[in-house]
């Protein structure tokens, strides 16, 4: 009998496909899960499977926090900086890969690859050494440069893939009812790319509001964005303290993808790690 | 959507009439808004790349006060191995190596070979659980790298919920947080969407027809996979094995909340290395180091692309 005789059997199929769905659930969910229960736990001892008691008293430490305050700030003030600078840098190049001919075409376009192809911890020590003759170390702008490195790729590749996905006949019928080059661009290149650019943009600042590595070396102790505090109150307070603020720094993500979900669409996604 | 069968713009040329001079003004144009990211790749990868690889060779500027006020600085007028000589003399440095390594390796197996079961399991299972899946292996794309890790440290912990269930169960538990299996179990956690996406939008492109075909000719599930799917999606599977290579490779985040004090991955070493020790230099190495190894898994995979003859 062939080892994989179960893989016959409807019955057999359908359940090892179960118990693929429930593995992966429980290996991706059941962490985060846990943190939301560490983040309303007040007294959580070993061996109980659940919270003796529960309470809201570390949401009140949290918000009460100083340091919790200035960490929001620096976060909602650098991601969306990193997020606009990157569009303005990297979608006009979108649109010129997707569109026009010219010299080095190809290289260009593959070479950002490079931005992804460094390990990036080694990568982050080089450039801190560099930002330090520069004075950029601890400064705002300093943190928005290095997180500006991983938005590089899907700000061009995703957008160029939108940019594509533009039917030329649509465009050239625009142009030949008497539609102006920009008024075709605004009217039906940009509506029709428009997906794309959106979870470019989404991608870009989740990565910047993210970015826990590059600005740990470039930004702190200054620029405390708020996954760097994560890092200390990881370590230096109670569990449900970490877990609160998981979840205050999970918000933008979840509203995000609830707001995009739409658009976050699996091609465009793909686009964004292999090019089209 | 047509994202996956647009062919790669930059590898057509889509010739449309247009009046003469008009080449070379688009030619300059498509340039000129071209360049700008690639303006910026040179000046933030490229440029410190460099000067970071000659000061780990004992070049030291006497202007970069970071390079120059640094600890057990090497300085030399030619450029020297010196540096590297005493990091592969240290026992601690060869530790973080193997375990970097250790890590790296499994964490690149497990990748593989769990995003291909649900990749597979995307494009070929039938059911509403298909479309749970396509959702769920996303997640860890929107969590952040730090909230990932302490959620699967107070997971996974030491009396933690897990060894909770299993007492009550009757079973026993090695907590694999503050070891290197936790961090392994960290980065396949993080690297499972990125891997699952590329691999699976490489079978979306695998023709249904041919499929059929072997099926029909009598090819049980497993021959389908090893004669058809597996060698028509190679190009997908390498490009996920290099970046996730270099992805485990070059992490700080995971080791540095979940891996043990000691040895360290290389990215938490070159931390301590540059903020702790004040030591810049053998941090800038150790570097260099990960970009060698880097450059070595991206060798492999422009190699075995080369030979199958595709490209990205």
């Amino acid at each position: 009998m062939k080892l994989t005789w179960f893989l016959d059997v409807p019955e057999l199929r359908r359940a090892l496909g179960v118990i693929l769905v429930l593995a992966l659930g429980a290996f991706l969910l059941f962490p985060l899960a846990t943190l939301v229960i560490w983040a309303f736990a007040d007294v959580w001892r070993y061996p109980n499977v659940l919270p003796q008691s529960f309470s809201f008293r570390w949401w009140q430490w949290v918000f009460a926090n100083g340091d919790v305050g200035k960490a929001v700030f620096y976060s909602v003030t650098t991601a969306p900086v990193v997020t606009v600078l990157s569009a303005l840098i990297c979608l006009p190049a979108a649109y010129s890969f997707s569109r026009l001919q010219f010299p080095g075409r190809s290289f260009l376009f593959i070479s950002l690859l490079a931005a992804n192809a460094f390990p990036k911890f080694g990568l982050y020590i080089s450039i801190a050494t560099i930002f330090f003759e520069l004075n950029l170390i601890n400064t705002f702008w300093g943190v928005v440069l290095i997180q500006l490195i991983n938005t590089l790729v899907v700000m061009v590749w995703i957008p160029a893939a939108g940019f594509d996905s533009v039917p030329r006949a649509l465009e050239e019928a625009a142009r030949d009812a008497g539609a102006g080059p920009l008024r075709v661009f605004w009217r039906i290149t940009l509506p029709i790319a428009m997906p794309g650019i959106i979870v470019a943009g989404i991608l870009a600042f989740l990565a910047a509001f993210d970015e826990s590595q590059g600005t740990l070396v470039v930004g702190s102790p200054t620029i405390t964005t708020m996954p760097i505090l994560m890092y200390t109150l990881v370590s230096n307070y109670p569990e449900p303290v970490g877990a609160v603020f998981s979840i205050l720094l999970s918000i933008p993500s979840l509203v995000l993808l609830l707001v995009a979900r739409r658009y976050l669409i699996a091609g465009y996604l793909a686009a964004g790690f292999k090019g089209r | 959507m047509g994202v996956g069968d647009a062919r790669p713009s930059w590898s057509k040329a889509t010739p449309r009439p247009r009046v003469a001079g008009s080449h070379l003004r688009e030619a300059a144009l498509g340039l000129v808004m071209a360049l700008p990211p690639f303006v910026v790749l040179l000046a933030l990868i490229v440029y410190p790349a460099v000067e970071a690889a000659l000061f780990s060779l004992g070049q030291v500027p006497t202007d970069n006060v970071a390079f120059s006020t640094g600890m057990h600085l090497i300085v030399s007028k030619t450029l020297t191995l010196e540096v590297y000589r005493q990091l592969f003399a240290s026992s601690f440095f060869l530790d973080d190596l193997s375990i970097t390594f250790f890590v790296t390796v499994l964490s690149v197996v497990l990748v593989l070979v769990i995003s291909y079961i649900l990749a597979l399991y995307v494009r070929f299972g039938v059911g509403p659980l298909v479309a749970v899946v396509r959702s769920l292996y996303l997640i860890p794309l929107f969590v952040p790298v730090v909230i990932a890790s302490y959620a699967l440290i107070t997971f996974y912990v030491d009396h933690g919920i897990v060894q909770a269930v299993l007492t009550h169960l009757g079973l026993g538990y090695a907590p694999p947080i503050y070891h290197r299996a936790g961090i392994v179990i960290g980065e396949v956690w993080t690297s499972i969407p990125f891997a699952v996406l590329l691999l699976g939008s490489g079978l979306d492109g695998l023709p249904q027809e041919m499929v059929e075909a072997a099926h029909d000719a009598g090819a049980g599930f497993f021959g389908v996979l090893w004669r058809i799917v597996i060698p028509l999606n190679v190009v997908p599977a390498m490009i996920v094995v290099t970046f996730t290579f270099i992805g485990v490779l070059g992490s700080f985040t995971v080791p540095y909340l979940i891996g043990p004090n000691a040895p360290q991955m290389l990215g938490v070493a070159m931390q301590a290395y540059f903020s702790s020790y004040q030591q810049p230099q053998p941090a800038v190495a150790m570097a260099m180091i990960t970009f060698l190894l880097a450059a070595v898994a991206g060798g492999v995979y422009v190699w075995a692309t080369a030979r199958s003859g595709k490209a990205l």
